[in-house]
C-alpha cells in the first residue's frame, strides 16, 4: 500500500513557523497535524487539514528529551480522532536541510502513543511526521496489531509543487 | 542530443520532473486537445484523460489531432488524445477513460494537477470541489462567443484560472456564483452547439500549460498560486482580472480545510480487517463493510 502525505504549502509554512517558537522550558515544540484520508489506486492519501499546536501547559519537564507531551495533550488529540473523525499525525522538526529521520527516542515514543489513536478511531491510519526546513519524513500505523510503516511520499501543494519520498523527488 | 535540449532552461532536472508528473485532463475537445498536445511535446509522462464523446464533423474545426477519417469512424476523443501522446511519447503512462469524469474519481485522485476544459459552470464547480477535497491544483480554461446586440458582430472572450487548495477559488474571483448556476440549470437541454474556434482555444490552452509548467519548474521568479486571467479575443489580449492582485492575500471561505478526504473512509476495508460497525466487541464478520474486502481475501477466507 503506497501512502502519500499531502499538505498545502501555506499550512506547512505555518507548522514550521509555530515549531520555531521557543517554549518556557522545553527545548523544542511539538504539535499535531489533523488530516482526512482517501483511498486511491494502490494506496492511501493523507490530506492535511489543520495544525494544532500543543498548549504550553501540556508539556512535561523532562531534561532527557527535547520535548515531552503530557497526558492531556494526548487525550485532546484522541478526542479529535474520536469525535471529529480526524487522522492524527504528531509533528516536530529537526531543522536543517534534506531528508530528516526519526531519532531512536522519537521511534520509541511514537510507538508508545500513536497506536492509542487507533483504539479510538480504528477506521483511520495515524502516525508521526518529522520535518526539516525543506523536507519531511513520516511513519504510520494502520492497526494496533501491525508495526509502523513508512510514509512513501510527500507532496507540498503550492507554487512550486514539490514531491519527495521513496519514488524520487521534484 | 536530448530531444528536450531546447527547453533545458526550465531547470536542470525539468525533464525528470515533467516525466514524473501525473496530469488529469477533463474534456478533450477544443481546449483539452490543445493541452494534451502541448503536454506531450513538453514531455509530461503520466496522464489521466477523460471524455465521454466521440469526434463528429463539427469538432474538426478545432479538435487538435482529429481528422476527417476519425469523424467518419466516430473515434472516441480519448483515443485521439492517446494517439497524439503516443506519437511523441511512446512510453507515456496513460489512463484513458471514455466516460464522464465522475466515473473516474479513483484515477483522478492520484493526479498531481488537473486541467479542466469543460463546457458548463456546474461541471467546473464540481471539478473544483473534487480538487479541493483531494488537495489537487486545478487549472480551468473556457471561452465564449457572444453576439454584441443585434449588430452581427461578436465578442470572443475567455478565462484561465489557477485554483490552488487553500487559495482563492472560482467563487472567490466571481467567475462562479449561484445566479450563473441557476441560469445555466434553466437553460439545461437547449444549449445547442456553442460557437468555438481553434485559435482562441489555443491561446487559452497555451496559457494554461504555461501555468502548469510554472507550478513544477522553477524557471523564473516565484509565480502566484492564484491566477485569474481574462482573454479578450477581439483585442488579442490576456490580462490579469481586475481583482486578481487584491485576492492574492485573501483566504478562501468556500472550501473549509476540514473537508479533505473521502467521507466514510475506513482503512480496514482496504486491508481486509473485519469492521465492527455495531456494538463494541461484536466481531461483525457479516457487517456491510466486510463485503467490500478484496475478492481474493474473501476467497481465501472461504477456503479456510
Amino acid at each position: 500500500m503506497k501512502v502519500t502525505f499531502k499538505i498545502t504549502a501555506q499550512l506547512l509554512a505555518s507548522v514550521r513557523a509555530d515549531l520555531k517558537r521557543s517554549h518556557p522550558f522545553a527545548y523544542e515544540r511539538v504539535g499535531f497535524i489533523v488530516a482526512g484520508l482517501a483511498s486511491c489506486p494502490g494506496g492511501v492519501l493523507i490530506l492535511a487539514r489543520e495544525y494544532r499546536p500543543i498548549n504550553d501547559d501540556d508539556y512535561l519537564r523532562d531534561p532527557t528529551v527535547g520535548a515531552m507531551m503530557g497526558p492531556d495533550a494526548i487525550r485532546k488529540a484522541q478526542e479529535w480522532a474520536l469525535f471529529q473523525g480526524h487522522a492524527i499525525f504528531h509533528v516536530h522538526t529537526h531543522g536543517g536541510f534534506g531528508m530528516p529521520g526519526f531519532s531512536g527516542i522519537d521511534l520509541r515514543e511514537n510507538a508508545k502513543f500513536v497506536p492509542d489513536f487507533l483504539k479510538v478511531a480504528p477506521q483511520n491510519i495515524h502516525g508521526a511526521i518529522v520535518l526539516s526546513h525543506d523536507a519531511a519524513a513520516g511513519q504510520f500505523w494502520q492497526s494496533t496489531e501491525s508495526r509502523s510503516e513508512t510514509i512513501d511520499e510527500f507532496l507540498e501543494v503550492g507554487v512550486p509543487l514539490r514531491k519527495w519520498g521513496s519514488h524520487g523527488s521534484f | 542530443m536530448d530531444r528536450f535540449d531546447r527547453q533545458s532552461f526550465l531547470g536542470s532536472n525539468s525533464s525528470e520532473i515533467l516525466d514524473r508528473l501525473t496530469v488529469g485532463i477533463i474534456g478533450l475537445g477544443g481546449g483539452g486537445s490543445h493541452e494534451v498536445q502541448q503536454l506531450a511535446h513538453l514531455g509530461v509522462g503520466r496522464y489521466v484523460i477523460v471524455d465521454p464523446d466521440t469526434i463528429d464533423l463539427t469538432n474538426t474545426n478545432r479538435l487538435i489531432g482529429g481528422t476527417l477519417g476519425d469523424a467518419e469512424l466516430e473515434v472516441p476523443k480519448v483515443e485521439i488524445a492517446e494517439r497524439m501522446i503516443r506519437g511523441l511519447l511512446p512510453g507515456a503512462r496513460i489512463t484513458s477513460i471514455k466516460g464522464h469524469w465522475e466515473g473516474a474519481l479513483e484515477d483522478l485522485k492520484r493526479c498531481d494537477v488537473i486541467m479542466g476544459a469543460v463546457d458548463s459552470f456546474v461541471a467546473r464547480e464540481r471539478l473544483e470541489c473534487f480538487c479541493r477535497r483531494y488537495l489537487i491544483p486545478y487549472i480551468d480554461i473556457g471561452m465564449d462567443v457572444l453576439e454584441l446586440g443585434e449588430t452581427g458582430k461578436f465578442l470572443v472572450s475567455g478565462q484561465v484560472i489557477l485554483s490552488t487548495p487553500g487559495r482563492p477559488c472560482l467563487r472567490c474571483c466571481g467567475f462562479l456564483d449561484d445566479d450563473k448556476l441557476k441560469e445555466e440549470a434553466k437553460r439545461y437541454g437547449d444549449a445547442g452547439g456553442r460557437p468555438q474556434v481553434v485559435w482562441s482555444n489555443g491561446v487559452l490552452a497555451s496559457v494554461a500549460v504555461g501555468l502548469l509548467v510554472d507550478l513544477v519548474c522553477s524557471w523564473h521568479s516565484k509565480s502566484p498560486d492564484f491566477v485569474h486571467l481574462i482573454y479578450d479575443g477581439n483585442r488579442g489580449t490576456v490580462v490579469p482580472s481586475p481583482g486578481m492582485e487584491h485576492l492574492q492575500k485573501k483566504p478562501c471561505p468556500h472550501f473549509p480545510a476540514n473537508e479533505t478526504g473521502d467521507p466514510g473512509f475506513d482503512v480496514r476495508t482496504l486491508i481486509g480487517e473485519p469492521v465492527n460497525i455495531g456494538e463494541q466487541g461484536d466481531e461483525a464478520s457479516s457487517s456491510p463493510a466486510t463485503s467490500q474486502r478484496s475478492w481474493w481475501k474473501r476467497m481465501l477466507d472461504y477456503f479456510h
